[in-house]
């Protein structure tokens, strides 16, 4: 029980030092809403229209820090985020909610996936130490981590969207199609994800293969393992239960944060492959001087990886009764 | 390892199997009506408001679902055609604007057009000014309605703003926008028009029109449906030109001959100069305000050398007068163009009439400081970048050293209009239909600022009484031969007083694939501004449009 209060305790000092921090970075850049959407305009409106935005986003309205913020908790307090400048008029929770599902849908499964795949094979290639798994894939996925992304994803566009012509190179989905819950549009969802779920695939699963390699390779030189071979277990028991059971911890705190960074989205993958996502929004509002979409954004990316950590560090106590408290 | 490699290939080979049977089952949905998609990177995915008193949706309703009162091509000086407005007439010394409004109108929720939707229009902006992007009530005074008349009433003679009030102001449904609460705010996700199109469905990613069968031009438009998708980098929408799978294009595209002509004998492009790139000059700086360092860098710069190498020969090289050339080609003075021409050796020769002398390569002023200068740039134009090399290197042979600092658009757009810079490398100055535009914006006092405040448009803080007169003077006027007399002392002043220093000539981005559609804009026939991001005009491209044969 006490262990619970002190992680939640933990968990929202956090919590609050991460929310002011948001409220102060983006106040620290210099610059005007209104000018940077000018230059988001590219002089393709008249210089009169400065004055009317200057207007319509009160960028002259100064109101002081102090009440500044605590107008500020009390919106988030109430999940008001504000209204977009980027997206005017529309609202960051919005604007927010309709480019999550993507993210969630590409880069969640994917970094479940690689997660899953890479520690299974790790977990094998450990296993069968020298054994065909072991000298093939490691060292495979190994040379396609240090890839570039964006270098790999453009080769695979090139490829398979341009010279093979099998996959479309661009978009969540092909704007012929009609938008709604039908057979024909999933497929064409799941048919414009195939080649960036790839791409990050390839590119991120080879840390979790050899880190879960190397901690089962470690853990197999343990007693306990040792002693288990010895009683006559059966070695699929000994591989799940006694080694990977342990091996798998410190892996698993690195998956808790990429769980939780996986709301940021993935600009890299959304630039390339033109995809709807939150980590483009992301850069928007940053280039825009859009602090309302920029603090709902962190907040978000904030709350999530904290409760990923927080779930982390409950998934290790139960896993690992040595990291319980002691009384 | 011989059994895992065959395995792999039947994975492989399954997958790919799979893939292209997807592939070929979404390709059965052939089109039967004519459509055109739009390939314009916007670097944003659409919010679905179409409010066209906003300046980021403004673009997408303005020109296809909201129509002008009259509409003015820039590419020929602004002549211009009857739209919502059949007459119009100027009185009162240039003092009162009248318009006829047509008849036989309808919104597309059936209801008739009238001039009280004029009238309400204007007056809805007069009430609320952050809708005001055209600064239209920064002239006008009162405007009224009687009959089929609104007239226009000016508190000054403002000649020019006949096209922000006539041609870049949309015209709203006062059934429809009388119950908005506030319109600043207001999205307007279906909106109502009078254009030639409707807006029929819209997501984050694509936004799609239909035609209005009951557009009050007989028999237009003859295009069914326009796909307008939302890319927010330009790798994706270049390649989709250059595939065919979009035929409009309105974007930068590197190395245009390999990457889109050479794809098909029916791409192609034409880039209509509008307006300049230039490097804007810090005149409040104490070394940059003698006008000497100005003429001798005007000298120093090899404008076609920039032109042919920094922007892939897109963009024409510009002359010092501002006049832009060959869209204005018919107010340009010839003999002022000539004035200044790539000549170092006379930029060395000014410098050292000046009282400047050479030291270590680089000229000192009598007081010992050196003629070396910082020039910001935006990092992301990568043409940008590589002409702004060019002219440091230009520059250094006649011993001025140029530092260049690519920033982000936001920090150079925030330096440029405050004034806290040197040199500025900049081609974001609005163009008009006719070249007193961007002299306006870069000459006149009125678009200036004192140093750490942002001035809207002169951002070299350039100041001259005469030169204001002559803005005003040509406020005051119709007649096209004063007109091009006043322009022709404004590019003199522009050539005396190098308040800026145009290096290139900036284009509208405008790729075109003519398989199916006929109709488009050509250097023949240029009846208006040709990339889709121009509004209204793309409207009136697509009402140019047919099927081909």
């Amino acid at each position: 029980m006490r262990f619970v209060f002190r992680r939640l305790g933990f968990f929202l000092l956090t919590l609050w030092v991460a929310v002011t921090l948001n409220f102060l970075i983006p106040r620290l850049m210099p610059g005007n809403a209104a000018v940077s959407m000018m230059a988001r305009y590219k002089g393709r409106v008249s210089p009169d229209a400065l004055h009317a935005l200057e207007i319509a986003f009160g960028v002259n309205h100064h109101q002081s820090l102090v009440s500044a913020y605590f107008t500020y908790l009390w919106n988030i307090a109430r999940l008001h985020l504000g209204i977009s400048l980027t997206f005017f008029p529309d609202a960051v929770t919005h604007e927010v909610g309709q480019a999550l599902p993507w993210t969630l849908g590409l880069i969640g499964v994917t970094t479940i996936l690689a997660f899953v795949l890479g520690t299974f094979i790790g977990l094998l290639a450990a296993w069968r130490r020298g054994g065909l798994l072991d000298g093939v894939f490691p060292p495979i996925f190994i040379i396609t981590s240090a890839f570039p992304y964006f270098w790999f994803a453009l080769l695979a566009i090139w490829l398979f969207a341009i010279k093979l012509g099998w996959l479309p190179q661009s978009g969540g989905y092909d704007y012929t199609t009609d938008v709604g819950w039908s057979w024909g549009f999933a497929e064409d969802v799941v048919r414009h994800s195939i080649l960036p779920a790839f791409t990050i695939l390839v590119t991120s699963i080879g840390i979790w293969i050899l880190t879960m390699r190397n901690n089962t390779i470690s853990v197999l030189a343990e007693d306990y393992v040792r002693m288990a071979r010895a009683k006559g277990l059966s070695p699929w028991r000994i591989m799940w239960t006694y080694a990977g059971r342990n091996a798998i911890l410190p892996s698993l705190t690195g998956f808790a944060m990429s769980l939780g960074f996986v709301v940021g989205g993935a600009i890299l993958v959304e630039y390339v492959f033109n995809y709807p996502g939150v980590g483009w929004m992301f850069l928007q509002s940053v280039e825009n001087q859009d602090y309302a979409l920029m603090q709902g954004l962190f907040l978000m990316i904030t709350v999530a990886v904290l409760l990923a950590i927080l779930a982390a560090d409950g998934a290790t106590a139960v896993l690992d009764p040595r990291t319980r408290d002691r009384r | 390892m011989r059994r895992l490699v065959a395995v792999a290939l039947l994975v492989a080979l399954g997958a790919s199997a799979w893939a292209a049977g997807l592939g070929s089952a979404s390709e059965k949905r052939a089109a039967a009506t004519t459509t055109v998609t739009i390939s314009n990177e916007q670097g944003t995915t659409w919010t679905c408001g179409f409010n066209p008193f906003n300046g980021g949706t403004v673009p997408l309703s303005f020109g296809t679902v909201y129509e002008p009162l009259t509409f003015s091509d820039p590419l020929k000086s602004g002549a211009t055609t009857n739209w919502l407005a059949s007459a119009y007439a100027w009185s009162n010394h240039n003092r009162t604007l009248t318009f006829t409004i047509r008849s036989g109108v309808k919104w597309t929720d059936g209801k008739p057009f009238s001039a009280k939707d004029v009238l309400f229009t204007f007056n809805m902006i007069k009430a609320n000014p952050a809708l005001d992007l055209n600064g239209v009530w920064s002239v006008l005074k009162s405007v009224s309605a009687n009959g089929n008349k609104v007239t226009f009433a000016f508190k000054t003679s403002a000649v020019p703003y006949f096209y922000n009030i006539a041609d870049k102001t949309p015209i709203v449904a006062q059934h429809v926008w009388s119950s908005v609460g506030n319109p600043v705010t207001y999205k307007d996700s279906s909106p109502i028009g009078t254009g030639a199109f409707t807006m029929s469905s819209c997501s984050p990613q694509v936004i799609k029109y239909q035609k209005n069968p009951a557009y009050w031009q007989k028999g237009l438009p003859k295009i069914d449906t326009v796909y307008y998708p939302a890319y927010t980098s330009n790798d994706p929408a270049n390649q989709d030109l250059a595939s065919g799978k979009a035929q409009w294009g309105s974007q930068f595209i590197p190395n245009i001959n390999a990457f889109y002509l050479s794809k098909s004998k029916d791409n192609h492009y034409w880039f209509p100069p509008v307006a300049n790139v230039s490097i804007f000059v810090n005149l409040k700086d104490p070394i940059l305000s003698n006008v000497a360092v100005r003429r001798a860098m005007a000298y120093a710069i090899d404008k076609r050398r920039v032109s042919q190498i920094g922007e892939y020969g897109y963009e024409p090289p510009a002359n010092q007068t501002g006049i832009v050339t060959p869209t204005f080609a018919s107010w340009l003075n010839p003999k002022l163009a000539k004035q200044v021409t790539y000549n170092p050796a006379k930029a060395i020769a000014i410098l050292k009439a000046a009282g400047f002398k050479m030291k270590g390569g680089v000229f000192q002023t009598p007081q010992g400081k050196s003629l070396s200068f910082t020039m910001i740039n935006i990092g992301g134009y990568s043409d940008w970048v590589a002409s702004a090399q060019l002219v440091a290197q230009q520059l250094k042979a006649v011993g001025i050293k140029i530092t260049a600092e690519n920033l982000s658009q936001t920090t150079y757009n925030n330096d440029t209009y405050t004034g806290k810079y040197q040199l500025s490398y900049n081609g974001n100055e609005p163009p008009g239909p006719a070249p007193y535009y961007e002299l306006r914006e870069i000459l006149y006092s009125k678009n200036s600022a004192p140093i750490g405040t942002i001035a809207p448009s002169n951002w070299e803080r350039y100041s001259n009484p005469a030169v204001d007169t002559l803005i005003d003077a040509y406020g005051a006027t119709t007649s096209a031969s004063v007109q091009h007399g006043i322009i022709d002392k404004l590019a003199a002043a522009m050539v005396r007083d190098v308040p800026v220093i145009p290096v290139t000539e900036g284009v509208d981005w405008y790729q075109y694939n003519t398989k199916s559609l006929a109709g488009w804009v050509t250097q023949q026939n240029p009846y208006a501004r040709p990339a889709a991001y121009e509004n209204p005009d793309w409207g009136v491209v697509l009402l140019h449009l047919k099927p081909k044969g």
